[in-house]
């Protein structure tokens, strides 16, 4: 369980980008966090593996404090958990697979890790985690030469290889176009469900939020404004969220396909 | 009818005023040149006299211009000595450089003081020129290609260190932060986020700098420093130019196939 406790972040240049927040998330939950740019989303998410530091309040997960673990304590949390990114951050320059595996490197020694000499182990739980997004076929393939959703779900995998307890994804399909955006939404849903992993998603599409999230809360200036099942977020409430009401720029305006 | 154009809302910018500084920049340049050329504050260059001049150096250039071909056979062992130089200081400099350059560079260095420290010894090592080195090194250790060797291994460590630690600057950032999130170390990000960036420019610069070996043993050769510069600084004493013609054009085709095979695996790289 991920708990905020009163938890504040202040960015150096005074910006309070995280204001009072007490929130909860249980195991396993698929929670969207909707709001407009500058709500304080990413940085909530970044919030919660220490690649931003609360100024005052805490954060727990599974009872261990975040915001006072030691170097090494930190780098413990943050191999739990996976994170995912708007503009993928793979290494363009190397294989899939290598980008993958650096979902390993927090087990795998530094010695090892630096030489490149990874155990089999390693290699067989990033070639899984390739199987599961659906992309194994390109594990030699330099990520530059993937398209946007198929960097995105390397992504995906090089997470999954942490073998998570929580994945982070912070505006995953931002970069993507409405049908690919889908597909990765759907690829998260999957492993929310078949493995139980907590997932946390950014998004601005509020279909999608209603669509993909179990729960979604609301972040207006920092702070909670909404915070509830997915199916009774209506338009009062993202008129609540947003400041204003709603407008075809707020969707992504096509319906998700058939499972197939 | 044709109305006069009009501006479809109000609330357009005024032009900001231009900025001073470039056209300051140049006539301060140009000011400072021409003091540079006067007589009484600089070297006093007179456009005349470099004409008058420019006949005296003719039986020179005739001499350069018949180059002793027999010569070739005797500058091949310390062309090899040369090369012997250039190779083992750009590999070992060059190896040597690469965890300097990441400490140099704030994007992988651990902590600001680190960082300081590393830019401060940097320019320092820097700061000796190749033939200061040769000086040092020929003084420490004799004559011969040891000292040209030692010294063009400091000259690489402050070339190669400082273009890479810039590249280091430049490089994104979003693999750097997914590495960190994913649990990595320091060092394990530095290996897999950082050096697959900055490869092809690492195996650029270590070519460009075994490049500048090969020029700079001729001048460390001078001072003692072995290799070809030594047989070149010996011809000059003796004024035999057709034999310095051989070196020069040597070095030239040297340069040229160096040139050549780097741009062939930059090719190949990027």
């Amino acid at each position: 369980m991920i708990r905020f406790d009163n938890a504040s972040v202040v960015y150096p240049g005074g910006v309070r980008a995280l204001t009072d927040l007490t929130l909860e998330i249980p195991d396993g939950q698929m929670m969207v966090i909707v709001g407009l740019s500058g709500a304080g989303k990413s940085t909530l998410i970044r919030a919660i593996n220490g690649l931003v530091p609360l100024t005052s309040g805490d954060l727990t997960i599974d009872g261990v404090s975040v915001r006072h673990a030691r170097p090494k304590q930190l780098r413990e949390i943050r191999s739990k958990i996976g994170m995912i990114f708007q503009t993928f951050n793979l290494v363009k320059r190397t294989s899939v697979l290598n980008n993958v595996l650096m979902g390993r490197l927090h087990d795998a020694g530094t010695m090892r890790s630096v030489l490149g000499w990874y155990r089999e182990q390693d290699v067989e739980i990033a070639m899984q985690a390739l199987e599961r997004v659906d992309i194994v076929e390109k594990a030699y393939v330099r990520a530059s030469n993937l398209s946007g959703g198929q960097q995105q779900r390397v992504g995906i995998a090089r997470a999954l290889a942490q073998e998570p307890k929580i994945i982070l994804a912070d505006e995953p399909v931002a970069s993507l176009d409405p049908p690919t955006s889908h597909v990765v939404m759907r690829d998260l849903q999957r492993i929310n469900r078949d493995l139980g992993i907590t997932t946390i998603v950014n998004l601005h599409f509020l279909d999608l939020a209603k669509v993909y999230g179990d729960r979604i809360i609301g972040m207006r200036q920092g702070g909670l404004v909404y915070d509830g099942p997915g199916s009774e977020a209506d338009e009062h409430v993202f008129r609540d969220i947003y400041g204003r009401s709603l407008t075809a720029d707020d969707v992504l305006g096509e319906p998700a396909a058939a499972p197939a | 009818m044709t109305a006069a154009p009009q501006a479809l809302r109000t609330g357009r910018p005024t032009k900001p005023p231009r900025s001073l500084a470039v056209p300051i920049g140049m006539v301060a340049f140009l000011v400072i040149t021409w003091l540079a050329l006067s007589e009484e504050f600089g070297i006093g260059l007179d456009i005349g006299d470099l004409i008058e001049d420019a006949g005296r150096g003719v039986d020179i250039w005739a001499e350069f211009l018949e180059p002793n071909w027999a010569f070739v056979p005797q500058t091949f062992g310390p062309m090899l000595e040369t090369f012997q130089m250039a190779v083992i200081a750009a590999f070992v400099g060059c190896a040597v450089a690469l965890p300097i350059s990441f400490l140099a560079s704030r994007v992988t260095s651990p902590n600001l003081a680190t960082y300081l420290a590393d830019r401060g010894i940097l320019s320092i090592v820097r700061a000796i020129p190749d033939i200061l080195y040769a000086l040092i090194f020929v003084a420490a250790v004799g004559i011969g290609p040891l000292a040209g060797m030692l010294a063009l291994f400091f000259f690489n460590i402050g070339v190669v260190a400082k273009l890479l630690s810039e590249t280091v600057d430049g490089v994104d950032t979003g693999p750097i932060e997914a590495t960190r999130a994913a649990g990595g170390n320091r060092i394990q990000t530095t290996r897999w986020a950082v050096m697959p960036q900055i490869l092809p420019n690492y195996v650029a610069y270590s070519l460009y700098t075994f490049e500048l070996n090969i020029r700079a043993s001729t001048v460390i050769g001078i001072v003692g420093a072995g290799g070809i510069g030594q047989l070149l600084n010996a011809q000059r004493a003796f004024f035999r130019y057709d034999n310095l013609a051989v070196i020069i054009f040597e070095l030239f085709v040297f340069v040229f196939v160096i040139e050549l095979f780097s741009i062939w695996v930059r090719r190949r790289l990027v």
